[in-house]
Parts: structure tokens; C-alpha cells; sequence
């Protein structure tokens, strides 16, 4: 049978791209931030989402109604030339996959080993999806796929051909 | 009528009849049948022709390893070069021949046969050479023949690729395969098992073997029910792993997924360890004319008694080196089958083989050395192996069993060795390349209690764990003396029945110095194709080893290549199709440019962009010009919301951008921005683009469409490579900011009738400067950068109010006669502005000299990428091809990329025309053009050589055709 799954775009995400030391960071915006993940590829927070996808590089993720307060707590114009602090909010277009067949439309996009014994709740990666740069991670019955945002409409097209 | 269905016996479904249509007539065959098995059933033996000789050929093996009857599927189920024995038999099918026209029984191209000793291997590199093998190409293709391609796609479903993950890959789906699987499974291991067949079971699908005292397939049912219940396990069936890559990297194809909307699916694996349980392939025998149809492999004929109920002929002669063709022969006398005779080219046949088949006459060191009859076997000339006068047996079939050889195409894809072994006569897996092993009849155990054995221990050993008990399962020892070939001197001995290569041609290809068999095998195509010389390698390289009075070991093999069976086209591009063939991108503009009638295509770095909008009766040219016009007498507006933006931070990004850009960066105020050259190594244009200067910290750069991902990498590898000390963080940022590009006389207006909070005064906000505010009420980011040569503003805001920012330029621009503007006009503005284009006048040859942008090379600055390498070609005594203008006289439209030549004639080239547009500004066509020595040729006239040489005149000026002193988009 076609795959058990709905996916829908999500709306704008708040997004801001950290990059620097984690100290630094830590000392310029912590109190705004949820506790830094201790491991790569991993996420904290609820709400607002502290993501660990590279060295010395982290993505802070929420709702877009909080754009403003984290713009105001992360201060991107002020923080000092050790760090980093870029809004990215409309870089990326989110995707929500959930249904039971979530993790085998994800296999069709991904190649990247989603098992959850492999990429848990709290796992963050970037990877490709439909051969894109991509972000993916776990939601609540299946996962959050990002992609550029310019390519939004393609991967509509191709999410809808995969559930056909 | 089923004439040569067999009573009872098989796995088919004798309630259901299927119909089906093989090269035009109507038969009958059973759910459960192959297209192959039905053919036999109703007595079809002629199936088709050869590919070279065109010689009748009939039904050889039983699945992938079926070497003659390829057939071509007609309708719904349109594909090409299947074998018939790997297409199941369902209600209507249609299916015919391939390599013969218009039948098999009346071939045309069965006159090759008569000039069969003029056409030996490779007689067409020999032949076909003068004036050009293209001439020849397209005849000698059709007359080779094969299926040609469907020309239409299915009208129904979809293919689809998929990843999948595991850590023991399972290749096969026997007896060792699923004793595999079984024990990595129960040991908790992620499990993937994949078998090409409709079942699972391989060979016990054709053999009356037991397991534990109960019918084997009963084993196989219980195993099959526990790994469906097991949670790690991932089963296919009809699913062939058919490609071995790097890193354990697999291809499988699902030929019936579970989803009914999917034709094909095929999977990517990623394993962590790749077992090879596929079993083994029977090989032929080669003596004269053993092509005859009804010549078939005794595990054939053995499958279409036991699993489809068939008997592939009345009386049966079985031709073997081995003993598993004695199980066959009672398979076939239990079966009620006529047996002449056992020809065994063993001086001396064991004992445990002789008790199988009492009563049957058993030929001991004899061999057949003439298959007789033309459309199909009528009887078999049999002689002692040392020669001497022979016997005829009259028959219709000839099982022949040359031996086992281990499947090995995955094992050898992986860049595993192979070695040979004495004892089976065969080559088995050595040393492997990857995480791989091979388990049962694959690694040359090939009796069923050692495969068991052999999987149970394999997965074992990968899991850590104790191997299970092994069932109980009695088979037959395998015991052989191998033969190549047998001496013959009447008819073609073939080696390698798929493509037509004898022993005589193995012999001509050594005498002609290809002595390697990697040589033999380009010379002759033995082992090419589809088959991948799944029954005939060996005996080719058998044949090398006698011929050349060596082992076997210094033959070696060659390597086999994927696809080891056919896949289609469409399981390997999946869900790439129609409108995802290719990526796309959008701004937010795009369906208000599709609404408009934009015609839209890619223009750069996938992004889908409007070329030009064309009103009613309009086409591109009398659109573009009018789009152009808006833009040099009152206002344009056009979307550049596609160029690459990137935000640098740091102490060091001003010293960076030193390093990269071919001018000073650094120097820059916050507010102003900067035109700059970016070179390569090599001092070669890369790209240009333009630097803001935010704070003394913060920058924005601004690189060209195409080029932004290739300028992003560029920036992060000097970064790491050149200057990982240095502090500057580079975020990409294109898709953070859209704009809308305000441009022409008008420009000003329309801004302030936007309302902003910006003061646009030239003194206030002057041309390479840049402001934030706010536009028609939107935070923005407003440039003074023009690439048409007008006065304009680039409007930034994010892609969440680019809507709303288009709309209401529109809007503010309509009573200034505001007009949407493509790519085509941007273009047109452009070259009549003498402005530069990556991939048009920047082509990968020139420098900024060339261009004329001297000035834009830094005096100053001790060092930059690309600096030294530009300063020892300039000092080089080449000639330069240089930019200039180009007026055409007669006033014509010359294409892009025609080249200019001396005088027009037909000499070297001293350049070519760039771009040529239709001029609004001059009413007449204007150019840009490389041309050697250019800059110092203005006022001469150059000429245009076009193909069919038309030649046309142009005058040659300064790259600049409208307000070269920047007056306008300076005010």
C-alpha cells in the first residue's frame, strides 16, 4: 500500500546561526540559550532548540514568534569578532514528516542511516535529502526536514511524488 | 493445450491459467510459470535466434544465468532483453523474440550463418574502418540486434530509489543465505536479505531434498516465518543485489514492492558487512554445435520437472563431469521421462552417483562430441574422450552439466580476489577488499549440509557469537574432473552462447597476440553483455589454459561487472522525472512571474528565473525590447534575488578579502561597498561581485548566481588551508535576502514613492553606497549598484516580505510606467554597457587586463591570489585576446560564440563574438567580441565567420556602447 504519512511545510522558523567557541558564546548569549549539547549531532532545549552540527557551530531553532526576543537576547550586531551571530530564519524551508511510514519516505530522501537506534530523539544532522544540503531531525511521530529554502517548492513536488 | 505439462509435481497453481502471446500466437501456462517454463510446456523449443550467427537457439538455463532466449515485453510490461526464464507468467502478457526479424523460425539474418567463417571475432575492427566505422555503425547495430528500448514510459506507477542501512547484507536467499540471515538476526544484528527469485528457497526450489527429515521448502517456510517476525530483519524477494561499490555500498532492485502504486524500487545500501550466499551456476559443455536448441543445463531441465511440472523433452541424454547431474537423472526418471543414457566423461563414475539411477546406462569416460539436428536436437554423436569412431543416440534433449562455479560476480565486483581451485574445478572467493564474505555454494560449498554449515558459521563469526546447531540434511558428495572443451571437427563449439564466441575464436584471438585473457575477452566480447559470463567464463578461460599449455591460476579471470542481471532504466533514476528530473529553484516572485505569462527557464545555479514577459502577439525580441525601453526612459524592476550572499566576521575578513579580490577591500568605510575580481590560482577571472562593508567587523559579499556555492567553498578552503589562524566566520545568507532591483531614470521616484526612511539624495546616499531602513514599510537593505548602467537601488529584505516588497513597487511604479524586467533584458542592458558575464566574455582564458579592467588589479597591495601568475603570463610574448565592441555592418544579428577570422577567411581563429543584442539605445544590433589584440584595434573592421561561410563585416569600438562615463548611474 502507498505509504501511511502526511507531510506539511512548516511556517517560518526563528533560526540563528552560532558560530565561535563555546565559551565565548557561553559568555556572550547563555542566559538566552538553552544548556550547550555535550555531544555533535545532538540538540537541548524545548521551545527554543540549541542544535550541535559542527565544530564550533551551533543553530538555535524556535517558533518564529520568538525571532524578536532572541534578536534582542543574541544581539547579532554587537557580539564581539570571536563569535558569530547571523539570523538565517528564511534560509530554510521545514518540512514535517509524520505517519507511520515516516522513517521510509525519509529513506527515499536521506541517506543518511535514521534508525532510531542510530539518530535518537535529541539527534541533528545535516545530511542530503533528494540530493540537497539538509537538515533533519526527530519531531513528535517522525521528522523535520530543512532544506534551502529556495528549494521549498521541489521538495514539495518530490515529497508529493514519494506518497503517491 | 499444455503437450509437455507434466501431471502433476511443480510449485504453480494449476486452477489459475494464465494466456499469453509469444511471437504472435496464443498460449496457455499456469500461475506459478515462467515465461520459459510455459514455452516448454507447450512445446515451444525454437525461442530464438543468436546474436551474431543468428543459429536457432532454444530454452539453456532456468533463471539469471539463461544465455539465448532473450525476449523483448510488448504492452504494459514493455522492456527490453529479458531472459525468459526471469519473467513471470501473468494474464495477457506479450512477448517476442529478439535477434531475429521476422521470426525465429524464418530469420532473414539467418544468412549470416552462410558466411559465418568470413565474420570470426573481431572481423569488424578488421573491416569496417575506411572512410569512418560510423558509417557502418548503425547497420552492423540493427543486424546484431536485441530489443530496443521502450519508447514510452509506463503509462501507470512510478520507479523509486531508496536508502537502506543494515549490518549484515544477506545476498541470496537459499539455504545458506536464510541460515545466514537466521543466525545474525537471533544474534540481534540489523539483518537485509535479498534473493532474485519470486521465493525463497534457491536451489531447494528444484531439488527433492530433505531437511530434518521433512521436505526442505518446509525448512525454508519456518525460516521464512521467523524472520518476518523479527523486527531487525528487512526480507525482499524478487529483488536482485546487482552492484557492489566502495565502502560496502550496494545496489538492490525490488522487481515487485509491496506498493502498488511502484513499479520498481531500488535500494542503496550501506552495510556493514556483505555476506555472498548466491549460490552457484551450472556450466555448459562445449562440443560441436552444442547451441541446438534443446541443448539445455541439467539443473534446468531438473528445475522445470520438479518446480514447474514440465518435461523439456521426451527422450534425454545427459552429458556430465560431475556427479549432481546423476540427482538429475533420477529426478528425471522419477519424473517419467525417457533416459537414454548418462554420458560421464569420468574414466571411473563413484559408486554413491551409480546407485541413483539403476538401470540406466551409464557411457563412462565418453563424451558427446556432436549435438545432431538443426532447429532443435535430434540425437547426439558420442565418442570415447581419447577419440575413435562414434555412437549416435537418438534424443530431444541433452542435459549437460560441465560442473558448479560459484557465484562470484558480487565477490569480484567488491575487488576481492578470486582463486582457482583443483579440487572443484573452479575459481572460489580469496582474499576480500572489503567487509565481505562468502558463505555456501558461493564459497564452494556445495553440498547443502555444508552450506548450512558454511552460513550458520559466517554470521556467527560476524555477530561474536556461537554458531547454532546445524539441521540435518543429506545431499549428494560433489566429485568432478573437469573438460574445457571436447575435440570436435564438426559444427561451432561455443564458449559463450550470448555473444556468439566459439573456441575457434578464443584460438584466433591468441594467434593474433591477445594472449591476456582480459585481451581475449575485448577481442572476442566472451563474457560481455548481460550474461557476464555466467555459464561460460570458465570453459573461455579453460579453453586459454590448454591452448596455451598453462594452469588455470596464470589465466586468471577477469573482472565482472555490474549490473550482474539487467536493471531498468528507470529503477536507477527512481522518482527523478518530469519536473524533479533536474533540481529547481524559486524565489518568491515565481507565481507572480508564471501569472504574468513569464516565459521561465534555468538561468544559473538551478534557479528557474523569468526570461522575459511577453504581452499578446509579442514574442522574445519585441518583449525584451520593450523591457529594455522601460528601463533606459523611465523604470525597470527586476528580481536579482538569485545572487550568492554570504556574511564574513571577524578581525580578519577585511585581510581576506585583500587576499581574495584583486583590489583593495579592506579600506572601505561601513556604508560603501566595493566592485571587485576575484581570480584563481592560475590569475584567471573566477568571478566578481561586491563587498559591503557593515561594521568593522561585519562584511557582506556578493558573488555572481552561478558562482556562489563554487565562491563559498573557495572562501571556507583558503580559509582552512591557506589561513586557519585567521578569525572570520563565513555564513551563507542568499537565501536571507531577496531583492527587488529598481532601475532607470525613474528609479528615485519610485523609491520615494514607496516611502522610506532613507534619504536618497545623491550626496546623502551616492552611488556604491549602501543604506538600512525602511521600504514601503519593510526593513530593508537598499545598494546603490547598477549592472544595467542606470541609476538603481537593490531593495534587500527577507524572503518573507518579497511579495509583499514586489507588489508594492509595482504599485509605486505605475504611473512612472513601470515594467517587470527578465533575464533577456538584463542581458541586453548589460552588453550595452560593456558590462562583463561570467561564462560570456569571462570564459576561463582571460584576465582582467584582457577586459580592460586594469584598474581594478591593486598597484599596491603586496600580494594577492592570482597576482603572480597574471604577472608571468603578461610578461610572456602571447597574444591576448582583449574585449571590445562589435558593430555589425550590415546591420545583422551575429550568434553568440561565432568566431572572427582574418579578413572572414577560413583560416585560425583571432577571436569570436561574445554576446549581440538588439540595441533599444541605437536601434540596431551592437556586440561585444574577444579579439586578439583588441584594445589597440578600435576603429578597424574585424569580420565574422559564419558556418557555411557567410561572412559579416564589423566595426570594431570600445566595449562600451552607452554612457561611458557613468554619468547615469552615477546621478
Amino acid at each position: 500500500m502507498p505509504y501511511d504519512v502526511t507531510f506539511t511545510r512548516l511556517e517560518t522558523q526563528a533560526l540563528y546561526d552560532l558560530k565561535g567557541p563555546r565559551a565565548a558564546l557561553l559568555d556572550w548569549a547563555g542566559e538566552a540559550l538553552p544548556a550547550f549539547p555535550e555531544r555533535p549531532n545532538t540538540a537541548t532545549g524545548d521551545g527554543v532548540v540549541l542544535m550541535f552540527i559542527g565544530p564550533d557551530h551551533w543553530l538555535v531553532r524556535a517558533e518564529l514568534t520568538a525571532e524578536e526576543s532572541l534578536e534582542t537576547a543574541l544581539r547579532p550586531s554587537e557580539a564581539p569578532p570571536e563569535i558569530s551571530i547571523v539570523k538565517i530564519s528564511d534560509t530554510l524551508a521545514f518540512f514535517r514528516i509524520i505517519g507511520p511510514d515516516a522513517g521510509e519516505v525519509m529513506a527515499v530522501a536521506c541517506p543518511m542511516d535514521l534508525h532510531a537506534s542510530r539518530f535518537g530523539r535529541e539527534a541533528v544532522s545535516f545530511t542530503e535529502a533528494f540530493g540537497l544540503k539538509a537538515l533533519v531531525t526527530r519531531c513528535e511521530g517522525g521528522f523535520d526536514l530543512a532544506v534551502e529554502q529556495s528549494f521549498g517548492p521541489m521538495v514539495t513536488d518530490y515529497l508529493s511524488r514519494v506518497i503517491s | 493445450m499444455q503437450a509437455n505439462r507434466l501431471n502433476k509435481g511443480g510449485r504453480i497453481d494449476r486452477s489459475r491459467q494464465l494466456n499469453f502471446t509469444f511471437n504472435g500466437k496464443g498460449y496457455q501456462g499456469f500461475q506459478g510459470d515462467t515465461l520459459a517454463s510455459a514455452l516448454l510446456a507447450n512445446g515451444v523449443r525454437l525461442t530464438a535466434r543468436s546474436f551474431k550467427y543468428h543459429r536457432p537457439r532454444g530454452i539453456v538455463g532456468a533463471g539469471v544465468e539463461e544465455p539465448s532466449t532473450l525476449v523483448e515485453l510488448m504492452g504494459e510490461d514493455a522492456s527490453g532483453n529479458r531472459p525468459a526464464t526471469t519473467v513471470p507468467l501473468s494474464e495477457g502478457l506479450v512477448a517476442k523474440s529478439v535477434n531475429c526479424w521476422p521470426s525465429p523460425g524464418f530469420d532473414i539474418g539467418a544468412v549470416n550463418q552462410l558466411a559465418a567463417r568470413f565474420i570470426p571475432a573481431g572481423f569488424y575492427y578488421k573491416t569496417f574502418k575506411w572512410p569512418n566505422w560510423h558509417l557502418y555503425e548503425p547497420t552492423i547495430r540493427k543486424a546484431a540486434g536485441l530489443a530496443a528500448a521502450p519508447s514510452e514510459p509506463p503509462a501507470t506507477g512510478h520507479f523509486e530509489t531508496r536508502f537502506g542501512h543494515c549490518d549484515v547484507l544477506v545476498a541470496g536467499a537459499g539455504p545458506c543465505g536464510l541460515m545466514t540471515a537466521l543466525t545474525a538476526a537471533r544474534a540481534g544484528l540489523r539483518v537485509m536479505i535479498a534473493d532474485e527469485a519470486g521465493e525463497a528457497g534457491g536451489a531447494l526450489l528444484s531439488r527433492r531434498l530433505t531437511v530434518n527429515g521433512a521436505p526442505a521448502m518446509d525448512w525454508v517456510a519456518s525460516v521464512v516465518a521467523e524472520l518476518a517476525a523479527l523486527p531487525n530483519v528487512t526480507h525482499l524477494q524478487n529483488a536482485t543485489v546487482w552492484g557492489y561499490r566502495e565502502h560496502n555500498y550496494l545496489m538492490v532492485t525490488e522487481r515487485a514492492p509491496d506498493n502498488p502504486s511502484l513499479l520498481e524500487r531500488s535500494w542503496r545500501v550501506r552495510a556493514g558487512h556483505v555476506v555472498t550466499a548466491t549460490g552457484a551456476i551450472e556450466r555448459g559443455l562445449v562440443f560441436g554445435n552444442n547451441d541446438r536448441p534443446g541443448v539445455m543445463l541439467a539443473s534446468a531441465v531438473q528445475t522445470y520437472v520438479n518446480r514447474y511440472g514440465v518435461a523439456p523433452g521426451k527422450r534425454a541424454v545427459i552429458f556430465t563431469t560431475n556427479n549432481s547431474a546423476y540427482e538429475v537423472a533420477a529426478d528425471l526418471v522419477a519424473a517419467g521421462l525417457k533416459l537414454v543414457a548418462i554420458i560421464d566423461s569420468r574414466d571411473h563414475v563413484p559408486e554413491e552417483a551409480r546407485v541413483l539411477v539403476p538401470g540406466i546406462e551409464i557411457m563412462a569416460g565418453k563424451v558427446v562430441i556432436e549435438a545432431q539436428g538443426g532447429r532443435q536436437v535430434r540425437g547426439v554423436a558420442v565418442a570415447a574422450k581419447t577419440g575413435g569412431s562414434a555412437r549416435i543416440l537418438s534424443c530431444d534433449l541433452l542435459a549437460v552439466s560441465g560442473g558448479w562455479n560459484p557465484t562470484v560476480h558480487l565477490w569480484s565486483q567488491s575487488r576481492s580476489t578470486l582463486r582457482y581451485d583443483e579440487t572443484l574445478a573452479t575459481f572460489l572467493p580469496d582474499t576480500p577488499a572489503q567487509a565481505i564474505s562468502a558463505a555456501g555454494a558461493a564459497n564452494g560449498a556445495l553440498a547443502l549440509s555444508d552450506a548450512l554449515r558454511s552460513g550458520a558459521e559466517t554470521a556467527a563469526k560476524i555477530a561474536t557469537t556461537q554458531a547454532p546447531d546445524i539441521p540435518d540434511a543429506h545431499d549428494l558428495t560433489y566429485a568432478i574432473e573437469p573438460l574445457w572443451r571436447v575435440e570436435t571437427a564438426k559444427g561451432k563449439a561455443f564458449l559463450d552462447l550470448q555473444n556468439d564466441v566459439t573456441v575457434d575464436d578464443v584460438h584466433l584471438a591468441i594467434r593474433e597476440g591477445y594472449s591476456n585473457v582480459e585481451h581475449v575477452k575485448r577481442y572476442t566480447t566472451g563474457g560481455m553483455g548481460i550474461d557476464q559470463g555466467k555459464t561460460g567464463n570458465i570453459n573461455i578461460i579453460g579453453t586459454v589454459a590448454l591452448a596455451q599449455g598453462v594452469a588455470m591460476d596464470n589465466v586468471g579471470t577477469t573482472t565482472f561487472r555490474a549490473p550482474y542481471t539487467p536493471v531498468s532504466f528507470g529503477a536507477i533514476g527512481g522518482l527523478r522525472e518530469e519536473t524533479v528530473a533536474l533540481p529547481y529553484r524559486h524565489t518568491p516572485i515565481t507565481q507572480w512571474n508564471l501569472t504574468q505569462g513569464a516565459f521561465m527557464y534555468e538561468s544559473g545555479a538551478r534557479w528557474r528565473r523569468p526570461g522575459f514577459f511577453p504581452r499578446a502577439g509579442e514574442g522574445l525580441q519585441e518583449a525584451t525590447n520593450r523591457e529594455c525601453r522601460a528601463v533606459r526612459e523611465r523604470v525597470g524592476v527586476y528580481d536579482s534575488s538569485p545572487l550568492g550572499t554570504f556574511e564574513l566576521k571577524g578581525r580578519d575578513v577585511g585581510r581576506l578579502l585583500d587576499y581574495l579580490y584583486t583590489n583593495i577591500i579592506s579600506t572601505l568605510k561601513p556604508g560603501q561597498c566595493r566592485y571587485g575580481l576575484m581570480l584563481s590560482d592560475d590569475g584567471l577571472i573566477m568571478d566578481d561581485g561586491v563587498c559591503l562593508r557593515l561594521d568593522e567587523h561585519r562584511w557582506i559579499v556578493s558573488t555572481s548566481t552561478g558562482h556562489a556555492d563554487a565562491i563559498h567553498s573557495h572562501m571556507e578552503e583558503m580559509l582552512q588551508t591557506r589561513f586557519p589562524e585567521w578569525n572570520v566566520f563565513i555564513t551563507n545568507v542568499t537565501s536571507q535576502w531577496n531583492n527587488a532591483t529598481i532601475c532607470g531614470p525613474k528609479a528615485r521616484d519610485v523609491m520615494a514613492a514607496l516611502g522610506t526612511d532613507i534619504d536618497l539624495s545623491p550626496d546623502a546616499f551616492p552611488f556604491m553606497a549602501f543604506r538600512d531602513g525602511t521600504v514601503a514599510g519593510l526593513p530593508a537593505r537598499v545598494v546603490r549598484v547598477s549592472f544595467t548602467g542606470e541609476l538603481s537601488y537593490e531593495v534587500n529584505v527577507a524572503p518573507r516580505d518579497m511579495r509583499a516588497l514586489w507588489l508594492k513597487v509595482l504599485e509605486a511604479g505605475q504611473p512612472f510606467g513601470i515594467l517587470p524586467v527578465g533575464s533577456e533584458g538584463s542581458h541586453v542592458l548589460r552588453v550595452e554597457k560593456g558590462f562583463l558575464s561570467l561564462g560570456h566574455e569571462v570564459d576561463g582564458t582571460v584576465d582582467a587586463y584582457d577586459l580592460g579592467m586594469g584598474w581594478a588589479m591593486s598597484k599596491k597591495k603586496p600580494d594577492y591570489l592570482g597576482k603572480r601568475a597574471v604577472q608571468i603570463r603578461r610578461e610572456g610574448s602571447g597574444v591576448r585576446r582583449e574585449l571590445v565592441g562589435v558593430i555589425p555592418e550590415p546591420d545583422r544579428q551575429i550568434p553568440e560564440g561565432a568566431p572572427l577570422t582574418p579578413g572572414g577567411r577560413k583560416e585560425k581563429t583571432e577571436g569570436f563574438v561574445t554576446a549581440c543584442v538588439w540595441s533599444v539605445v541605437h536601434d540596431r544590433w551592437v556586440g561585444l567580441a574577444l579579439l586578439e589584440n583588441g584594445h589597440s584595434r578600435h576603429g578597424e573592421t574585424a569580420h565574422v565567420r559564419l558556418k557555411g561561410g557567410d561572412v559579416i563585416p564589423v566595426r570594431v569600438t570600445a566595449p562600451c556602447h552607452y554612457d561611458p562615463d557613468g554619468e547615469k548611474l552615477r546621478s
